[in-house]
């Protein structure tokens, strides 16, 4: 029964195993154990078994030693498969924590050379039902600190003081059991200690990899139910498969010839592309640990590869979804000075991604920039996509503005995109595009590589590297043929968008020669650097005059309704608001408390309430590489706190674009 | 006085737990064997007494409404030390006990693997019964016979344990530790009968500068 129930394994589990170096193991974690674990059996077996030899270290000797090429060989004769699959199987086996490399501990692969293993003892082994307690790791951690003096690695240190943090009850009982249990190992002879710290190394290497570390013990994420479980036959589950079937003969079906050849064109076209498939140039770095494929097709590199531009070339969606695209796409938009299109389609992505606290200014500023009558950047939409869209903005959420996007999206893609791959602009792209020499490789050079796999930029910078881009965008905007707005600076995080070219002058309104009827929209924060206290305070003498005042100041406004919309949004912007309070402000409650102060505090979110404190400082200190000003909240709400502060009292441009919902709750208003 | 006395027994509950892991640990290893099986059973009997006194002196301690704060505060901390003790000792008689049956000791051909640890435990098991000698009186049939007694034993731990979350009144998550971070490092560890010895450990490449920390050091420890 042994005999036969272990070939039919083997068939089995030949059949598991995957030729690449780095076999797939998210399956055989459920069904791998228990066949591992007869396998280990049978190699432990004196006669039958891998041959063991004893381990020489500087005082000691250890017996059980095994080569990994003995291991491999073993398999291959053993299992009936060849070197490179009988490869594959070791490493699955050493991955897993079956077996544990003396040297180079943290690579868990089998290497087919005279480096040495050693089986792990039964305690130590994965099974599902024994999961992995932090409460050990902790006391590992602390058994480590007490060995090692307190020189832990960075990654255990900052585990060490994650697990501070959040075991803190617990603390107490980690310290003196680990105290306990290093006495206790004291207790053994010497070679059994040695190999029991090898041993426990080992665990924790396979349970708590590294960073940077591929872990076999990754199997997705915990389910409240099991999928492969029974369901129980209640009425409910019939009821259930009930509504399913229903609903799936309602549903719309495409025929599969349709559909399967659509399938087929798709892997044809991405069949070069895919990793997976095909060879990845220079080098996967998932299997040479060198990264030269993600240093050439970054974001923000100069010159794309051949891959990367033929990429663009499928389809006007891939071509925007890559950011290199993208800004190839918006030179050539550039240079057709057409580039408002691109600027609202990302504006609007920017409202669709951006956080809830912002949306509403957004909208505003996307409003004023490009949808109103006379904006700067005046995109052209259909009558009806308008009309739906204006009616969407007087309650602005996230997607009000989807159906303007979708019509300017599919504008560009059958006008713009066709120009794009006909013009000199990517021409030249591919021209200048590279096409990397393949990476080869020996052995030892990915040693050398895997030993030298360093952490790659923290997404903090990557992100303020970002932003200074977009600044840097901003300042030397495009030129729109729409646009005629001399009064308007960049605001920092619309600055995408914004593209304005000169920097504000005084207040007076000029005269612009070919659009005379459009006003200037200043931004509260230009208009805000502008500002002199004599004006305000002008402004604020002539405010309690009403109405005339303001029809005066607004001749051309006859098509938009009335004036006190223009007031409103005046005081407002005397009052130093930021976007961010405007809407707050616009609230009836609100008016009052406008009147009297002259900085409004924004709707800041409450403190966050702390917990009680616990006086637990990181026993480690780690330092992060990242520059001072830069922290961990989202960068939109700083960005406003920044502009509250800023923002002092103003005065107003003389005319402004008004939007057109603040009709609406102005009636409310105490005027 | 109430409090020293609950100290002293958690020590000892905190050693023979300590002592308790490192035998399982070596079961169904080359270093099992007939003896360790006995030891492994002594330790968790004395556990159990342990245990049983630690409950009953603790929860007369908590049941009494009429100690103070900072004493109630006190006898809270050592009851999460109290039950973290039970809950690793749950989990290692569980592992023993499926890792007993899976490498039973009277078979034919006997298949430990092959771990590279081949001494004894009786140092170990001394230790976490505090005496000097291990005294071994077991009959052949141990993994078996004890095995049975090893089952009940773990039912009754677990309805220990589960009786302790339910009855006494203490939130583990409010006690605040009074060992901060880096306090392992702080006490001597010369106490314990061990010998100066010399660890190396598996040798490694020197060259290991991918953080600040200096690991792998191809020399020689000395430990007291």
């Amino acid at each position: 029964m042994q005999a036969a129930s272990l070939n039919l394994l083997s068939k089995h589990l030949v059949g598991m195993v995957t030729p690449t170096s780095r076999p797939l193991l998210l399956l055989h974690i459920f069904i791998f154990p228990f066949q591992a674990e007869m396998i280990l059996l049978e190699m432990q077996d004196p006669n039958t078994g891998v041959r063991s030899q004893p381990q020489r270290l500087v005082i000691t000797t250890i017996p059980h030693a095994i080569t990994g090429e003995d291991i491999v060989t073993w398999l291959a004769d053993r299992l009936q498969i060849d070197v490179q699959e009988a490869r594959s199987f070791g490493s699955m086996l050493v991955a897993l924590g079956y077996i544990y490399p003396l040297q180079d501990h943290k690579r868990l692969v089998i290497k087919p050379d005279t480096s040495l293993y050693r089986f792990q003892t039964p305690y130590f082994w994965p099974t599902q039902q024994w999961p992995v307690e932090d409460t050990d790791y902790a006391i590992y951690l602390a058994k480590r600190n007490i060995r090692k003096k307190g020189l832990l690695e960075l990654y255990e240190q900052e585990q060490y003081n994650r697990l501070h943090k959040w075991m803190n009850h617990k603390w107490d009982f980690i310290v003196m059991q680990a105290k306990e249990q290093y006495r206790a190992a004291k207790e053994r002879k010497k070679p059994d200690r040695v190999v029991f710290d090898c041993q426990e190394r080992a665990y924790w290497v396979v349970h708590r990899p590294p960073p940077g570390t591929v872990s076999a013990m990754d199997y997705g994420l915990d389910r409240r139910t099991d999928p492969n479980a029974d369901e129980t036959q209640t009425s409910d589950y019939y009821e259930r498969i009930m509504i399913f079937t229903q609903q799936a003969i309602m549903r719309p079906r495409v025929k599969s010839s349709v559909s399967i050849g659509a399938l087929v064109k798709h892997c044809a076209t991405y069949i070069g592309h895919d990793p997976f498939l095909s060879a990845c140039l220079p080098s996967n770095p998932w299997l040479t640990d060198d990264t030269t494929y993600w240093n050439l097709n970054m974001s923000n590199v100069e010159t794309p590869t051949k891959m990367r531009v033929e990429r663009w070339t499928f389809s006007f969606k891939e071509l925007l979804s890559d950011p290199r695209g993208r800004d190839d796409f918006r030179l050539f938009l550039k240079k057709e000075f057409s580039g408002e299109n691109l600027a609202f389609w990302e504006g609007c992505e920017d409202l669709k991604w951006g956080t809830a606290a912002t949306m509403k200014e957004k909208a505003e500023q996307i409003y004023k920039t490009f949808l109103a009558r006379g904006a700067p950047r005046w995109i052209n939409i259909d009558g009806k996509t308008m009309e739906v869209t204006m009616k969407g903005l007087k309650h602005p959420h996230r997607y009000v503005l989807d159906a303007a996007q979708t019509h300017i999206y599919m504008l560009m893609k059958k006008d713009s995109y066709g120009r794009y791959l006909k013009s000199p602009v990517f021409k030249d792209t591919v021209k200048k595009a590279i096409r990397p020499e393949e990476h080869k490789f020996n052995d030892a050079q990915l040693e050398q590589n895997a030993r030298n796999r360093r952490p790659s930029l923290s997404p903090i910078i990557l992100r303020q590297q970002e932003q200074e881009l977009r600044a840097k965008m901003a300042a030397n905007a495009p030129v729109d043929i729409t646009q005629l707005c001399r009064f308007t600076t960049p605001v920092p995080h619309f600055s995408v968008y914004s593209g304005i070219i000169d920097p504000p002058s005084s207040n007076t309104s000029p005269s612009l020669p070919f659009l005379p009827h459009t006003p200037i929209c200043p931004s509260p924060i230009s208009v805000a650097l502008d500002s002199t206290s004599a004006s305000e305070r002008r402004l604020e003498a002539s405010e309690g005059e009403g109405e005339q005042n303001t029809e005066a100041r607004v001749p051309d406004r006859g098509n938009v309704s009335k004036s006190r919309v223009a007031l409103s949004l005046r005081r407002l912007l005397k009052r130093g608001c930021s976007p961010s309070a405007m809407f707050a402000s616009l609230s009836p409650k609100c008016h009052t408390a406008a009147a009297t102060s002259s900085r409004i505090q924004p709707i800041t979110p409450d403190e966050p309430s702390q917990a009680p404190p616990r006086r637990t400082g990181n026993f480690f200190q780690i330092k992060v590489d990242i520059p001072p000003e830069c922290r961990i909240y989202p960068i939109e709400s700083e960005d406003e706190e920044e502009e509250n502060r800023l923002a002092s009292e103003e005065v107003v441009g003389t005319e402004e674009i008004i939007c057109p919902w603040e009709s609406l709750t102005q009636q409310n208003g105490t005027g | 006085m109430g409090k020293e006395e609950c100290k002293t027994m958690l020590d000892a509950l905190n050693k023979v737990t300590a002592c308790y892991r490192h035998l399982v640990i070596a079961l169904g290893s080359t270093s099992d064997s007939q003896n360790l099986r006995e030891e492994l059973k002594k330790t968790r009997k004395k556990a159990q007494e342990l245990a049983v006194a630690n409950r009953t002196k603790l929860t007369s301690l908590l049941k009494d409404k009429s100690i103070s704060k900072e004493d109630r505060a006190e006898y809270e901390r050592l009851w999460v030390l109290f039950s973290s003790s039970m809950e690793l000792l749950e989990v290692d008689m569980k592992r023993s006990l499926e890792i007993g049956q899976e490498f039973p000791i009277k078979v034919p051909t006997r298949h430990f693997i092959q771990t590279g640890m081949t001494g004894s435990t009786n140092a170990v098991a001394a230790r976490a019964m505090s005496v000097q000698n291990m005294k071994y009186e077991a009959d052949s049939n141990i993994d078996t016979a004890d095995l049975r007694d090893l089952q009940t034993e773990i039912t009754q731990v677990t309805q220990m344990v589960e009786e302790m979350e339910m009855k006494v009144q203490v939130a583990p998550w409010a006690v605040v530790a009074k060992q901060e971070a880096g306090a392992e490092l702080k006490s001597n560890m010369s106490v314990g009968n061990s010998s100066v010895g010399v660890i190396s450990i598996c040798e490694e490449e020197p060259k290991d500068d991918e953080s600040g920390g200096i690991m792998y050091i191809r020399s020689i420890l000395f430990i007291k």
